[in-house]
C-alpha cells in the first residue's frame, strides 16, 4: 500500500513537472543582415525570454531591441534609430506561436524532435505570420530549442537606402536558440 | 585640369579613410569607461518598477556600476549571463558580458556579492513573466 501511494506521488510530481511551462531568460536571438559587400549588420541578443508550454503547445519569445549587441557602435546606433527599429517607441520584439504538429514531440521522453511552429512575430509595432521548422531536444527536465528563418524587413516597416544599396539584407536571417527549464 | 585631378584624388583618399574608420570602429572596453551611475541592484530595479519610462530616460545606454547579490548564472549559447533579481517581485537585472571579460564572469557563483559594470540597454515589462527585466550588454566584473 505504501509503495502504491509512493508510486502515485512520484507519477503525479513527474506529470506536473513535465506539464509545467518551460522558460529561459537567457535565450539567444541572432540577427544577420550581412551581405556580400557588408559583413557588419549582424547582432546577437543573449538575454531574450523564451517559454514553451508543453500542455498547450505554445511557444513565446520576447527580446529587448536595445540589447542586440553589434560589434560596430555606429551600426548599433543606426539599428535603434527612428528610421530603422525605432527602439525608443518599440522597445520589444515578440513572438507568440504554437507547435502545429504537437504529436511530433514527446516532452516526457528524451530525444530530438523536429516540429513546425507558426505564430505572430511583432517588430516595430507590426505583426506578421511566421512559420518555421524547429528542433526540440528533450533531456530530462531541460528542453533545448532552436530555429532559423528569414524575415522581410519591409513587412515590418523597415526600409532604407542601405537596403536598396545592398549593404543591408532586406531579408535577414533570424536564429533562435534557447535552453529552457 | 591638374588641380581638378588633385582635388578629386584628395576627396577620394579622405572618403576611403572615413569609410575604413567607420567600418573598423569597435566598442571600447567597458572596464576603461567612466561610470555614469553607481547603484544598488534592488533599489535600481524598484526605479524601473515605479516608472520605467523615467528610468529608461535616465539610464538608457549609460554605463552603470551595479552592486548586488547574484541570484543566478545562466548559460547563454556558449557564454554566460548573470542575474540579480528582486525575489519579492520577480523583476531582475541581466548582464551579458563583453567577450574579453567572459572568463571572470564564469567564475561568479550564485550568492556572490559583486559589482558589475555595463551598458544599460533598457528596462522592459515581460508579458511572458509578468515582471520587468533590465538588460545590460558589454558588461565586466568590477570587483
Amino acid at each position: 500500500m505504501k509503495r502504491t501511494i509512493l508510486s502515485l506521488i512520484i507519477a503525479t510530481i513527474s506529470m506536473i513537472s513535465f506539464a509545467q511551462k518551460k522558460t529561459s531568460t537567457s535565450a539567444t536571438i541572432a540577427f544577420d543582415a550581412s551581405t556580400a559587400i557588408d559583413d557588419l549588420p549582424k547582432a546577437e541578443n543573449k538575454t531574450a525570454i523564451a517559454a514553451i508550454d508543453p500542455a498547450k503547445s505554445t511557444v513565446q519569445f520576447e527580446a529587448s531591441i536595445k540589447n542586440f549587441a553589434f560589434s560596430n557602435p555606429k551600426i548599433q546606433d543606426h539599428f535603434n534609430q527612428k528610421g530603422w527599429l525605432n527602439s525608443d517607441e518599440f522597445p520589444k520584439a515578440t513572438f507568440n506561436g504554437v507547435i502545429i504538429n504537437p504529436s511530433a514531440v514527446d516532452f516526457k521522453k528524451d530525444g530530438t524532435y523536429i516540429v513546425n511552429v507558426e505564430g505572430d512575430l511583432t517588430i516595430k509595432g507590426k505583426t506578421q505570420k511566421v512559420k518555421t521548422p524547429a528542433t526540440i531536444v528533450v533531456a530530462g527536465k531541460t528542453v533545448k530549442a532552436n530555429a532559423a528563418f528569414n524575415i522581410k524587413l519591409a513587412d515590418f516597416g523597415v526600409e532604407g537606402q542601405p537596403i536598396t544599396a545592398g549593404k543591408v539584407s532586406g531579408e535577414p536571417k533570424i536564429t533562435v536558440t534557447a535552453e529552457l527549464n | 585640369m591638374k588641380w581638378l585631378l588633385i582635388g578629386g584624388g584628395i576627396v577620394l583618399v579622405i572618403g576611403v579613410v572615413v569609410y575604413f574608420y567607420f567600418v573598423n570602429l569597435k566598442h571600447q572596453d567597458t572596464a576603461s569607461l567612466t561610470v555614469d551611475y553607481t547603484v544598488e541592484a534592488i533599489a535600481f530595479i524598484k526605479e524601473f518598477e515605479n516608472d520605467h519610462k523615467a528610468a529608461n530616460k535616465k539610464y538608457g545606454e549609460k554605463i552603470i556600476a551595479v552592486r548586488g547579490v547574484v541570484t543566478a548564472t545562466e548559460p547563454a549559447d556558449t557564454t554566460i549571463n548573470i542575474k540579480m533579481a528582486d525575489t519579492t517581485t520577480g523583476s531582475y537585472l541581466i548582464f551579458a558580458f563583453q567577450e574579453q571579460h567572459m572568463p571572470e564572469a564564469k567564475k561568479i557563483k550564485e550568492g556572490d556579492n559583486v559589482v558589475i559594470k555595463g551598458s544599460c540597454s533598457d528596462g522592459v515589462y515581460s508579458e511572458i513573466l509578468g515582471t520587468y527585466f533590465i538588460s545590460f550588454k558589454r558588461s565586466t566584473i568590477e570587483n
